[in-house]
């Protein structure tokens, strides 16, 4: 039985160097959180939470120095979760626009006139001005 | 300790050439098996972007119903026990028994405090009436606040997807707790070693899994 196992051993100084940067990161996004980013919110929120899995994934994992295989098993589920999420959207943002003329996407329309009934105290007003 | 037939050490089994194959074969069931828990997330995920991108409003007006202190405490303390598992896989490999333990310890304590933090969390929407589907009922008042304010339209789905979310996630971390309760007492007789740590290396995985996925869940359903 030899002693050493083979293994990549990384060293003490790089996890606590990992754990600085996450704790760092979730202060970050919890601050970014906090100021107005409009569009850029969410982009902004998962790009941080990548940035932090891909921390845990590659050193506390050891993804880096592991077997290429587990990489590939990763990446593929990751693809599959891409696909799903994709093509669910291409669905619930773009129901029916195939056979639709009209300028904007029906989910779009929706929202307008969703957000025209929710200013009910002047609806006669914006009734009058729509025709 | 080894295993007189196949001259191996005794924790490999006949059916491995060695014992680093028998880790890495372990090992690479275990990503497998990590991919399976992604995808079981991915489908809330999912349900999560559907309903955030049709009511953007809900999303922008109840995130405010979760506490991000609580969820940014728990952040930290699951980022802590990741922290130890590395760690107690560290001492492993260098022969430190003890050090593993102790690493061990550490984070049992520390998945502890994550679902203690969750309770009283739960408890506080639990009060309020900020509950899932038809049981949304948001009332009362409390540090001057009227929790009425948050009965908005698709409250109900929100909560829906809240308590299912961060439910079956506490739930892994619960899964999690037992696993690490019997890898500890494994650890306090001796039973790993700088050869053979295939049962700590494999929970570690599914840890940090756990932790990546409430990494995911903080921002999402606490901050945006």
């Amino acid at each position: 039985m030899s002693h050493d196992s083979g293994h990549h051993i990384i060293p003490v100084k790089m996890l606590y160097a990992v754990i600085g940067i996450l704790v760092f990161l979730t202060v970050l996004t919890v601050a970014l959180a906090q100021v107005e980013l409009g569009v850029f919110e969410v982009p902004v929120a998962l790009a941080i939470a990548l940035t932090k899995a891909g921390f845990v994934v590659m050193i506390f994992m050891a993804l880096k120095w592991d077997n290429r295989v587990n990489a590939t098993i990763l990446a593929v589920g990751g693809l599959f979760v891409v696909v799903f999420i994709t093509f669910i959207l291409l669905d619930t943002e773009y129901r029916g626009d195939l056979s639709n003329t009209t300028e904007g996407t029906i989910m779009d329309q929706q929202r307008a006139d969703q957000a025209m009934e929710g200013r009910e105290p002047e609806r006669a007003d914006i009734q009058f001005n729509r025709q | 300790m080894a295993n007189p037939q196949t001259n191996q050490p005794a924790h490999v089994k006949h059916y491995f050439v060695s014992s680093e194959q028998q880790f890495d074969a372990a090992k690479m069931g275990m990503w497998l098996f990590l991919v399976t828990e992604i995808l079981l997330f991915s489908g809330m995920f999912v349900a999560y972007t559907i309903y955030r991108s049709w009511h953007p409003e809900t999303w922008m007006a109840l995130s405010t119903a979760l506490d991000w202190k609580l969820g940014g405490l728990n952040t930290l303390v699951l980022l802590a026990s990741s922290f130890t598992v590395a760690m107690g896989i560290n001492q492993i490999q260098r022969g430190n028994q003890k050090g593993l333990l102790i690493n061990l310890i550490l984070t049992f304590v520390f998945a502890g405090v994550f679902l203690v933090v969750k309770y009283f969390e739960y408890a506080a929407k639990i009060e309020h009436g900020l509950l899932p589907g038809a049981a949304f009922d948001p009332h009362g008042i409390s540090h001057g606040f009227d929790y009425a304010t948050y009965n908005v339209p698709y409250g109900p789905q929100f909560f829906s997807i809240y308590f299912v979310m961060t439910g079956i996630h506490g739930f892994h971390v619960l899964v999690g707790m037992g696993l690490f309760a019997w890898i500890t007492w494994k650890a306090k007789n001796g039973a790993f070693s700088a050869d053979y740590y295939t049962p700590v290396e494999n929970c570690g995985l599914y840890w940090h899994l756990v932790d990546i996925i409430w990494i995911f869940l903080f921002p999402l359903l606490y901050l945006i």
